[in-house]
Formats: structure tokens, C-alpha cells, sequence
């Protein structure tokens, strides 16, 4: 990023924290600065510490040691009502909106020196002239439960703006974007940096660091390990070596193509909406091969999820068949499903993958416990349970203080490590993985690259929902493109590009077909 | 504020050890005195059945000052909650324990069996035992008189009475009071609407309006509080209170005349017999010859010569020459129940389970 | 100074133990003030409370056999906020147990009377779980509310209860009920008040624990409660299973009013609306769904209730043993809070430059 607006003054200095939860040191003496006018960008593998050091900035978590400095002067803060007062503004991983409530009730939710019936009328106003100047477009009177996740993260920008914050910080705010939301939010932040706002950004995507940020500093297992102007690293590969301490493959191995049997089989699946309207799924037919990665690819909200939850018996479809392993599966129950052999990374990890109040362990038998493996007839094997997911734990390097910890204290990292783990383990043949890579670090993304493909070379069908177009082309076999729930066309991976894809997402048919 | 809670926390145990000090020297100071328990279905604040009860109680507590000592356990439910109420009565030292409402006879004869030195007196059931006695008055023969003073006022000769159970008790006062009715006007009718509570403001003033809206001018009652009376007369309708002196707690002439209890000449003499060592189990159904009931005074709305007339028949029961339940009695399908000539005993009205003519509803 | 709540970075055991009992100090407390301000002494009065409560053997006695349906319903409604179903109708399945039992007592005269109790027993837990059904059943198929259905059902179950014992099923004399059971169909005594019911309940928190904490169907509700999505993503049926959640919940509750009308009131009367299923749903919530928690804290809810007559025989107001029980719960409520949030002040930590 080059129109760099800072005089140099600092506005954050984060001195020797320090912060330990039982049985993990989640920041150690990290000392970090952020300038006027400046962008950050904070980087580390998954759990390395950059939420937990965010989250001491915002007064969610206290520092057990160290201070913390806003424009010059030393703060305690206590709660996000303190560092609102400060100008420090936080978009978390999570989202932290509520669902039933309009977005300009969301806006105000929780500020202090609200009046007992909040002027609306007033608010929405503000709210508008807001989203013109920084050109977010929302409509105050929605409800969050109808908004896309682009559309709720430009709720969630509104919240800092209306709040009057100087200082942002962005939790992998992109991990849940689509590429052109993700551009439109680079748009909006150089308008705020031009007005003299600084930031912290925290993602996992190389490439948005090297074009959206100034400064670039590396957390390592809770350590700071580098500081570095973002125009002195020379590419990517540097950077990712810079997080994980080694070399990370861009590109992997794989066997032959040698497909097999035709194991998940969808013909003419037809999903409508409750209440009419455009069909979600529209006359999808395609099949995925044992020993085949396919790939479905399309900009989020184009039926992909739907789709994978129609197969794996979440939802109801309305016309078509889904055949799995030759059997028909259609609208069976997941717990068929799962028994015919099909294991399911969701979508929404938080809400669907995990139950963040059980353990670590307790989530990777989530799948496995009705096994005889690891139950005899109705009680389940306590011990043997615990062997195993002490061996999934080791085998897919989830960092935990312990089993026993509940998994919503993992990073967000670690949490789609459990799910990837649970999933892979239980794989009979077929894998559905829907954005499994999504907020993952650079080394786990790279794990689960392998761990897909390894599956595939064992002779399962994978059917893989992503929206990076890379990724795509250096996993999947064949690429299935989505648009508004039709299926645009189905392409030899080794044969197209990211630009007849991205033509194909936008919804402009091939030429000549 | 962490000091503040500290300081506050001395003072407290200070004060509840300087307390406990000195209520201890007092505690063992009286032993001489007899104990009573008396346990109520409400507490005396209804106004109502409870009030009464505890109005007899306090004559009784003036009439022999220190001589005892009266514990009050107010709201208990009728199961055998109860029973746990009688032993802690028992443990804290009561001699004679008092029940003031039907269900509780069966529990208070579980605990009279368990404790043999201890008298029970339970009001308005039939249970005893040697250390058991129940107690009554005679109310049906006020519901008779109050019955012929509704009948006098009613222009439609359509009355409404609020009962809350259908017990002998209940049954019985609506029996004698359509009985006075239709001394008056035998075409009169009698209707009963069941609330299945004794205390319950709300739903016992729904079951008068439900009455009133079918018609009924004058609404008569066996419940525990007011309502039903408010009910008619802010209709500008009669009402016959219960218990208490309705007219005066309403305040309103159209509260014609109240049936009332005194239960302080009941609870004077049974006291004295323990206290003199002569307290013998009975079943005691008291009536207007020892003033455990009355009439309240009558509104000056009811004309004198129906007046005279309540107090002559007031005066033969008195006298014994005439009773309610005396001489043929249908019942309200026709059939007759009673011929003429015989008197009802008190064991076929302490169990009556049916309606005489006149009445409007059912028992069951 | 100001003070405000912080959420704890992490749920300590040490909290989780001893914010309970802090509760109860200040709960304590508060009553103590409380009795100060009606010029009564509060140390006299806790220690009546307490001796009324366990003072003697009968006392004890009678304290245990009022927490015996108190920690039966509190099992109940636990199994069903497990669900994070809020089954706030084991009040009515607890009646519609002690109907179920009478109904066997009264009329299945042909049966040998030492059959009575056995299969009236079964009968009533059946009743109670059939009515815990319905509104499950309305919630898994249509999402129908079930704090409203099962709150509603309560009111129904008991007009009909009244219907039935002063009405069709109304004893010819006696207390207004119907006729009491056989004796011989009595569930018997074992130690002055209490009765064999206490081996029931006992007997049935182990094998709750087993369930809830052992087995896959545990393992499986534990998930429903927890996430709901999630756990219908792992293949989990939500809709039988809240109604198998509900037929376990309205079970326990069934039994616990057949178990009560078996071995103390031996009828269906007047009071059987006791309150003993909403009581369970503050036991349930205070033992943190914990079914050996549960036995405590019913123990606790019982003394509170036998111990409160010693308020009225000092003389204290009737009103004054739901104030005190009220004030003791507050706390303890409010107290667990206390387990996920702390309270900082403020002031005392802004500093000036560096
Ligand atoms: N409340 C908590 N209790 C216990 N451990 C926690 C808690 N919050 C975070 N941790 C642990 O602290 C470490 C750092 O977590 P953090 O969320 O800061 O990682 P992160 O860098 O944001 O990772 P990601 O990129 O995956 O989001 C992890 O090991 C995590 O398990
Ligand atoms: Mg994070």
C-alpha cells in the first residue's frame, strides 16, 4: 500500500505483554506499535496469539504483565466500553452481531450514553450518511438473519465508524469474503486511513498483506518474531517462512488421475425456496469419481452450500436424486448418511462443526462414538475415546492445552483442525468439504492440501466447495463453476484458468459450447 | 467498598450475638402458661372465613390474658404439610391445637393418634378421636333467614350463590338457604356456581358476574372474601355477605344482612376445660342458643314487617320448636327425599350430597 | 468509584465451588437484615430454622421426605434444560403421575391388592411421560413453543385433577378426595416419616448419571443442548429425540407424584398442585443439571420449606418464610454469575503518562 497518511506519532504501543490461559503461555512479552495513519499487519499461524493480543487491546482479556499505551498515555482496559472511549474498535473473528435485530439496533446495541428510548429515527440517519461517505451500502432496517456475511461484515465496520473509532482492528476480516468483497473492503479502508484512522489487521491470505498493508509483524507460538516494512519482503514465500519458521509447499504431490466408480451422483436436483422465488438449486447434475477431487467453484451464496448440505441430508430437496456409493440417498437422514460413509466439513465451522462448549475430545468422537470402535452397544469407552483423540490430536498437530479443554478456547485455527480431523478419520469414500481452508494459516492450509489429496489418492471421492480460485487449480481434478444454483459448466483442472473460471462465476456462459 | 462490606459484616454479627444474649434469659422465663396452636387455611387478612376465626381467637386470648399463650400458623395448605405444622406446634410446647378448615382432619387425626396428650379441636369436619374433637355451628339456620330476606328483595326472583366446594358444609348452606327462599316465594330459583376455591378474589368475583349476567338480583355467597358482594352491588344489585358484617367492609346498604360466626364462644369454654382438666372429645354442633352464630344487623332497605318476620322464625329455632330441615323435603329432580313429619338427623345433613328443589346446578 | 462486570478469561474450578457458597453467606445475611428490621434476633431465628428443619429425628425425617419429590422433579426438569428444552410443566406431569396412580388404586379392584402398587406405579410414571410428550412432540414437529405448552398444560392438568377429586372420583366422606389407596398398596416406611420412595430417587440418580454421562443417548443430548445444529450435522435425530427427552422428563416427574401419593397422601386430594415441579426447575438450575448437585440442593429447598414453620412460631408474619426463602435463592441465583464474570473497579486503575 503506497498512500501512506502517518506522521510517525504512535497511537498503540503494546509493551511486554504477556498472557497465559491454563496450560498455554498465549502471548509472551510481545511488544507491538501501530502509528497514525498506518496499516499492520499481524501475522502467525493458528494459535500463534494474535486474537488473544487484539483481544487485550479491546479489554476483553487483561494483560497478566505489561502495558498498554493509547496516543501517549498508559490505560488499564477494563471492557470494550473502555477502549470504545479510547477510539479502538474491533471486528472479531466470530461475528458478534444479533441475529433477530435490525442492523441499526445492532449498530447502537451497547453503547453507553444511549438515551432509555433510542431516537431511531436519528440513528438511521446517521447511519446512512455513514455508508454513502465510505460508500458500504446497508439498509438500517434489515434484519442480520437476511444479510450475507459480506453484507453483516459491512454491519460490522458501520458499528466502529458510528462509534467514532480511530484505531480498527480487523480479525481475519476477509476470511468469510468473496474476492470482490475483499477488494471493496481494501476501498474502504484506504478511505479511512486517508482520514487519518490507523489499523491491525489480521489475516492469513499472503497476498492481502503484501497490498493492503504498511508494516508486517510475525507472531510466533505467542512470541514476536519479526517487524519489517511490508516493501522489504521480496514474496510470499518469504512471508510464510517468516510465520512458520520452514519452507511452505505452493505446490503439492499427488498420484496419477486414475478415477474409478461414480460414488456421489447427483442428477437434475432441483431445491425452491420456502415462499417461492428463484430456485436455490436448478437442474444440478454431476458426479464425483473414487479417486477424484471435484471441485464446485462460484462467488459464496450461489446455491454451493446448499448444495452440499442437500447430499449430506441437512436439507430437503424438491426434485432430483443424489445417489451415493450407487445407493439413493435422496433426501435420506444425515444420520443415513453418515452411515453410508460420507463425512462432511460444514461451512459455518462455529455454528455447525463443533459444540464449543464440550472438549476437544469430546468433538473428535463426534462422529466415530457410534462405533463399535468406540462404544459397546449404548455406553461409550471412556478410556478408548481418549486414546483416541490423544492420536488424532497428534496426527493433525491441534494445538491444545489438553483434551479437556472446551474447543471454543482453541483459535479459530485449530477449531477447523478438530473438525478436518474428525472428518478425514471417519472417511469411508466419500469426503464433502466445503471451504475447508477458510481461515487457516498458511502451514494448516497446506495440511489440509495434502490431507484432500491423500484422501483422493486412497480412492475417495472429495468434493471440494471453494471459492479461491488457486486452490482449486492446484487440488481438484475436474472444477464444477455455480452460478444463481445452476451449474455454468464442469472443466478439466489442468486444462482452464483463473480467467475462464472467474468468467464462468460471473455468470457469462463459455463461447462455442 | 471492601472495607465498607467488612464493617458492615462485624456489625451484623455483633448485633445478632448481643441479640441472641438477651433473648435467651427470656425464653425459659414462662412455662406455666397453656400453649394453643391455631393453624388457618389463610392468613386473617382475607377479611374473611380466617378473620372470623382469629377474631374468636383474640376474645379468647383477652379472656384469659396471661394465662395462655396462642402461636398462629397462618396459609398452610390443606395436605400433609400440615401434619408437619401440628409437630412443630406439638414441639414448641402446645397443649391444644385448633384447625380451622375441612381438609385438615384427616391429617389432624394422623397426628391426635401419634400424640395422646395433646388435644385437637378441627372445626368443621367429622373425624374425632379421644384426643380429637370436632366443631361446628349451626349455619344452615342463618342461611334460612338470610335466604327469606333475598327472596323479599328479589323483583325476578332469580338468585345467584357463589359456593366454593362442594362439601356437606357448602351443600347444606345452599339447601337452607333456598328452603328460607322459597318460604317466601315459592317460585324462586336458586342458582350455585362452584369457584373450587375458599379463597381466591378473582375467581370468586367472576362467579358472581357470571350469576349476575344470567340474570340473578341478589347474589348470596360462601366464600372467603368480599368480592362476589362488591360484584353485585357496584351492579346496583343485592347481595347477602357471609361470615363477616359484610355491609359494614363494603359499605353499602345493598349488602343486605350477613350470616356471621362467633367463634370466641366456642374456643372460651373448650380453654377453660383444659385448663380446668375437663376437656372431653365431642363432636359439637353449636347453634343459636350459644351465639356461635348470628345475623349481622339487617340493611334498612329490607321492609320492618320481613324484618319481624326473620325474627320471629329466628326465635322459634332458638326455641326449638322448628328447625330447617324439618318436614317433607324434595330434592331438586322431584324425588322427595324427606317425608313429612320426620326431622333430618345431624349425620344425614353433616353428609348431604344433594340439592333440594329450587336449586339451579349440581353437586357433582 | 465504579465497578463493573468482567467476564472471566477462563471458568475456574475454584469459582465454580465457591461462589456457591459465598451466595449462601450473603443470602444469609441479607435474611439477617431482613430480621433485624422485623426486631427479630436473625442468629435465634436460623438456629430454629435449622432445628426445624433437622432438630430431631422426626424432623430430619419429615425434611427428607419433602425432598424426596422436590429432587425427583428437579431430576426431571434437569434431563429436559439438558435439551435445553424448558420444560417448565413438571408441576403438571407430576400430576398427572398421582392421577395415573389413583386411577390404578381406585378402580383396577380386580388386580391382587400387592399388584396395585407395582403396576399403579408404572401407570403413573406412563402418565406423566405421555403428558411430557405432547408438548415435545408439538415442539419437535412444529416448533411450537414449549415454555408456553408445557406452562399451559400445567393449568390444564390441574382443573382437571380438581374436576376428578371433588367431583367424579370424590369419596363419599373424608377429606375432599378420593377414597385412599388399600393400605396394603402403601409404599412402606423404613424409617418413621420416610419411605421407600428415597430408595427410588436415590437409586434413580445413579443410573441418570450413568445415562447422561455415560452413554451415547447422554452423549447425544449433551450435544442437542449444547448446539443444536452441530449435533443434527453429526447424524443426530433432534425431533425423536426431544421427544424421547421429554417422555424421560415427564417420567421422572410421574414418578415422583406416584411415589409421593403412594407413600403420603395415599389419594388424589387438595394440595397435590404442591409446587413441587416448579420448586425442580430452581433445584435443576442450582445443581448445574448435576444429578448427584441435585440431592443437596433438594435437601436444601426442603429444610428451607419444613425449617420456615419456626419463623411463624416466633411470632414472625406467614409472609415472612417466602420472604426468607425467596432471599436465601437470590443470591444463589444471581451467584453464578459470579462464576463467569468478576467485578473490577475502576478508578483505582487509570494512571497517568508513561
Ligand atoms: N479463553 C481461553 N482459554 C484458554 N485458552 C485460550 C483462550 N483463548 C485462547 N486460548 C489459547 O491461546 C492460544 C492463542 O489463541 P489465539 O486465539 O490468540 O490464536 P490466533 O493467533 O488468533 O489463531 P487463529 O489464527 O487460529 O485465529 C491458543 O493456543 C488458544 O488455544
Ligand atoms: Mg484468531
Amino acid at each position: 500500500m503506497e498512500d501512506r497518511n502517518t506522521d510517525g506519532t504512535p497511537v498503540v504501543r503494546m509493551i511486554d505483554i504477556t498472557k497465559t490461559f491454563p496450560g498455554v503461555v498465549a502471548n509472551d512479552r510481545v511488544s507491538l506499535t501501530l502509528h497514525k495513519g498506518e496499516v499492520l499487519a499481524l501475522l502467525g499461524e493458528n494459535g500463534a496469539g494474535k486474537s488473544t493480543l487484539m483481544n487485550m487491546l479491546i479489554g476483553l482479556y487483561q494483560p497478566d504483565s505489561g502495558s498498554i499505551f493509547i496516543n501517549g498515555v498508559h490505560r488499564q482496559i477494563h471492557s470494550p466500553q473502555d477502549s470504545m472511549a479510547l477510539g479502538i474498535g474491533m471486528i472479531h473473528q466470530e461475528f458478534m452481531l444479533v441475529g433477530n435485530m435490525s442492523v441499526a439496533e445492532n449498530i447502537v446495541l451497547g453503547m453507553k450514553d444511549l438515551p432509555f428510548v433510542p431516537p431511531m429515527g436519528e440513528i438511521k440517519k446517521k447511519i446512512t450518511a455513514l455508508s454513502k461517505r465510505y460508500g458500504l451500502q446497508v439498509y438500517p432496517d434489515k434484519i442480520i438473519h437476511d444479510l450475507s456475511v459480506g453484507e453483516q461484515q459491512r454491519v460490522e465496520i458501520l458499528k466502529l465508524l458510528y462509534r467514532g473509532a480511530d484505531i480498527l482492528i480487523l480479525d481475519e476480516p476477509t476470511a468469510v469474503l468473496t474476492p470482490g468483497e475483499s477488494r471493496d473492503l481494501n476501498e474502504i479502508l484506504k478511505r479511512m486511513l486517508s482520514e487519518g484512522k490507523s489499523a491491525i489487521f489480521i489475516t492469513h491470505k499472503m497476498d492481502e498483506v503484501m497490498s493492503f498493508s504498511h508494516t508486517v509483524q510475525v507472531l510466533r507460538r505467542g512470541k514476536s518474531v519479526a517487524v519489517k516494512p511490508t516493501g522489504d519482503i521480496a514474496n510470499v514465500q518469504e512471508l510464510a517462512n517468516m510465520m512458520v519458521g520452514r519452507d511452505v509447499l505452493f505446490s503439492l504431490d499427488r498420484g496419477p488421475y486414475e478415477p474409478g466408480l461414480a460414488m456421489v451422483e447427483v442428477k437434475d436436483l432441483v431445491m425452491l425456496p420456502i415462499g417461492g422465488g428463484k430456485p436455490i438449486l436448478d437442474n444440478v447434475s454431476f458426479s464425483v469419481r473414487s479417486g477424484e477431487i471435484f471441485g464446485i467453484a462460484g462467488v459464496a451464496g450461489n446455491g454451493q452450500q446448499q448444495l452440499t448440505e442437500a447430499i449430506t441430508g441437512l436439507l430437503h430437496v424438491d426434485g432430483g436424486s443424489i445417489h451415493l456409493g450407487g445407493k439413493n440417498m435422496t433426501n435420506k437422514s444425515p444420520l443415513a448418511i453418515i452411515k453410508g460413509g460420507v463425512s462432511h466439513i460444514p461451512a459455518d465451522r462455529g455454528r455447525m462443526g463443533v459444540v464449543g462448549d464440550m472438549s476437544v475430545g469430546e468433538n473428535l468422537s463426534m462422529k466415530k462414538y457410534r462405533t463399535a470402535e468406540l462404544s459397546h452397544n449404548a455406553v461409550m469407552k471412556k478410556s478408548r475415546i481418549r486414546r483416541f483423540a490423544e492420536d488424532l490430536i497428534e496426527r493433525f498437530t491441534i494445538k491444545t492445552p489438553s483434551q479437556d479443554t472446551s474447543v471454543k478456547f482453541l483459535s479459530g485455527g485449530n477449531i477447523q483442525k478438530t473438525i478436518l480431523a474428525r472428518e478425514i478419520d471417519f472417511c469411508r469414500g466419500i469426503l464433502i468439504a466445503v471451504y475447508p481452508s477458510r481461515g487457516l494459516d498458511v502451514g494448516a492450509t497446506e495440511a489440509v492440501r495434502q490431507n484432500l489429496i491423500k484422501q483422493r489418492d486412497q480412492g475417495s471421492a472429495v468434493l471440494l466447495v471453494s471459492e479461491e480460485l488457486e486452490e482449486l487449480l492446484m487440488v481438484a481434478d475436474r472444477i464444477a463453476v455455480m452460478f444463481e444454483g445452476r451449474i455454468m459448466d464442469i472443466l478439466d483442472a489442468n486444462k482452464t484458468t483463473t480467467e475462464e473460471l472467474g468468467m464462468l462465476m460471473a455468470g457469462v456462459a463459455r463461447e462455442g459450447r | 467498598m471492601k472495607r465498607g462490606i467488612v464493617l458492615l459484616l462485624i456489625v451484623l454479627l455483633v448485633s445478632m450475638v448481643a441479640f441472641g444474649q438477651g433473648s435467651k434469659d427470656k425464653a425459659s422465663a414462662a412455662d406455666a402458661v397453656l400453649k394453643v396452636g391455631v393453624i388457618y387455611i389463610s392468613p386473617p387478612g382475607d377479611m374473611g372465613y380466617s378473620y372470623m376465626h382469629d377474631q374468636g381467637t383474640i376474645a379468647m386470648e383477652q379472656h384469659f390474658g396471661d394465662k395462655v399463650e396462642v402461636i398462629r400458623m397462618e396459609d398452610i395448605p390443606e395436605n400433609e404439610s400440615s401434619e408437619r405444622v401440628m409437630e412443630n406446634l406439638i414441639d414448641a410446647g402446645c397443649k391444644i391445637i385448633f384447625a380451622n378448615s375441612y381438609n385438615y382432619q384427616q391429617y389432624m387425626q394422623n397426628v391426635a393418634k401419634r400424640h395422646p396428650n395433646v388435644y385437637f379441636e378441627h372445626c368443621s369436619g367429622y373425624l374425632d378421636n379421644p384426643n380429637m374433637s370436632n366443631y361446628f355451628g349451626r349455619m344452615y339456620q342463618m342461611r334460612y333467614l338470610s335466604g327469606m330476606i333475598a327472596a323479599r328483595m328479589s323483583a325476578s326472583g332469580k338468585i345467584g350463590y357463589v359456593g366454593a366446594y362442594n362439601t356437606p358444609e357448602v351443600v347444606r348452606g345452599i339447601n337452607a338457604f333456598t328452603l328460607g327462599v322459597r318460604a317466601i316465594n315459592p317460585k324462586a330459583t336458586v342458582t350455585v356456581v362452584w369457584t373450587n376455591t375458599w379463597f381466591d378474589p378473582s375467581l370468586e368475583r367472576q362467579g358472581a358476574i357470571a350469576l349476575l349476567d344470567q340474570g340473578c338480583d341478589v347474589i348470596a355467597q360462601h366464600q372467603d372474601t368480599t368480592e362476589p358482594a362488591k360484584a353485585a352491588v357496584e351492579r346496583g344489585k343485592y347481595a347477602i355477605g357471609y361470615n363477616a358484617d359484610f355491609g359494614k367492609i363494603v359499605g353499602d346498604e345493598r349488602v343486605l344482612v350477613s350470616p356471621m360466626w362467633n367463634w370466641g364462644n366456642y374456643m372460651i369454654p373448650t380453654i377453660q376445660s383444659v385448663l380446668d382438666g375437663t376437656w372431653k372429645s365431642q363432636s359439637y354442633w353449636g347453634g343459636l342458643e350459644d351465639e356461635m352464630i348470628h345475623l349481622s344487623p339487617i340493611s334498612p332497605l329490607v321492609p320492618a314487617d320481613m324484618v319481624k318476620a326473620v325474627e320471629a322464625k329466628q326465635q322459634e329455632m332458638h326455641d326449638k320448636k322448628w328447625d330447617v330441615f324439618w318436614g317433607e323435603i324434595r330434592d331438586n329432580t322431584g324425588a322427595v327425599r324427606q317425608k313429612s313429619g320426620e326431622k333430618m338427623s345431624d349425620e344425614a345433613m353433616l353428609t348431604i350430597d344433594w340439592f333440594v328443589e329450587g336449586v339451579i346446578g349440581s353437586v357433582y | 468509584m465504579r465497578t463493573h462486570l468482567q467476564k472471566r478469561d477462563n471458568r475456574s474450578m475454584r469459582m465454580t465451588i465457591l461462589v456457591p457458597i459465598i451466595s449462601l453467606l450473603v443470602s444469609f445475611l441479607l435474611g439477617a437484615l431482613v430480621l433485624l428490621l422485623s426486631k427479630a434476633n436473625p442468629l435465634v431465628t436460623y438456629q430454629a430454622m435449622l432445628k426445624g428443619a433437622f432438630g430431631s429425628q422426626t424432623k430430619i425425617q419429615y425434611t427428607i421426605a419433602k425432598a424426596v419429590p422436590l429432587l425427583l422433579c428437579g431430576l426431571a426438569v434437569g434431563v429436559a434444560f439438558r435439551l435445553k428444552f424448558w420444560n417448565i410443566g413438571a408441576e403438571g406431569q407430576y400430576i398427572a403421575g398421582v392421577i395415573g396412580i389413583t386411577w390404578v388404586m381406585q378402580f383396577w379392584t380386580f388386580l391382587p391388592v400387592w399388584l396395585l402398587l407395582p403396576i399403579g406405579m408404572v401407570v403413573g410414571v406412563a402418565c406423566g411421560a405421555l403428558w411430557a410428550a405432547i408438548p415435545g412432540f408439538l415442539k419437535a414437529q412444529w416448533s411450537v413453543d414449549e415454555t408456553l405448552t408445557t406452562l399451559m398444560m400445567n393449568y390444564i392438568i390441574i382443573g382437571y385433577a380438581e374436576y376428578l377429586y371433588i367431583n367424579a372420583w370424590k369419596a363419599p366422606r373424608g377429606n375432599m378426595g378420593t377414597i385412599l389407596y388399600p393400605e396394603a398398596a402403601w409404599l412402606p416406611r423404613i424409617w418413621g416419616r420416610v419411605h421407600a420412595g428415597v430408595y427410588f430417587a436415590l437409586a434413580l440418580v445413579v443410573v441418570l448419571y450413568f445415562i447422561l454421562y455415560k452413554t451415547r443417548w447422554g452423549f447425544e443430548l449433551n450435544m442437542i443442548g449444547k448446539n443444536r445444529r452441530a449435533a443434527q450435522c453429526q447424524g443426530v435425530c433432534i425431533k425423536r429425540n426431544i421427544v424421547l427427552g421429554m417422555l424421560l422428563s415427564g417420567a421422572i416427574a410421574g414418578l415422583a407424584g406416584a411415589i409421593d401419593s403412594a407413600a403420603v397422601t395415599h389419594q388424589l386430594t387438595k394440595g397435590v398442585n404442591s409446587g413441587y415441579g416448579f420448586t425442580g426447575i430452581i433445584i435443576a438450575w442450582m445443581s448445574a443439571l448435576n444429578p448427584f448437585v441435585s440431592i443437596l440442593v433438594a435437601l436444601i429447598m426442603a429444610a428451607l420449606e419444613t425449617g420456615s414453620d419456626a419463623l411463624q412460631i416466633m411470632k414472625l408474619p406467614s409472609a415472612m418464610g417466602e420472604v426468607m426463602q425467596g432471599l436465601i435463592l437470590i443470591p444463589l441465583l444471581a451467584g453464578s454469575v459470579f462464576i463467569d464474570y468478576r467485578l473490577v473497579s475502576r478508578a483505582s486503575h487509570t494512571e497517568a503518562t508513561p
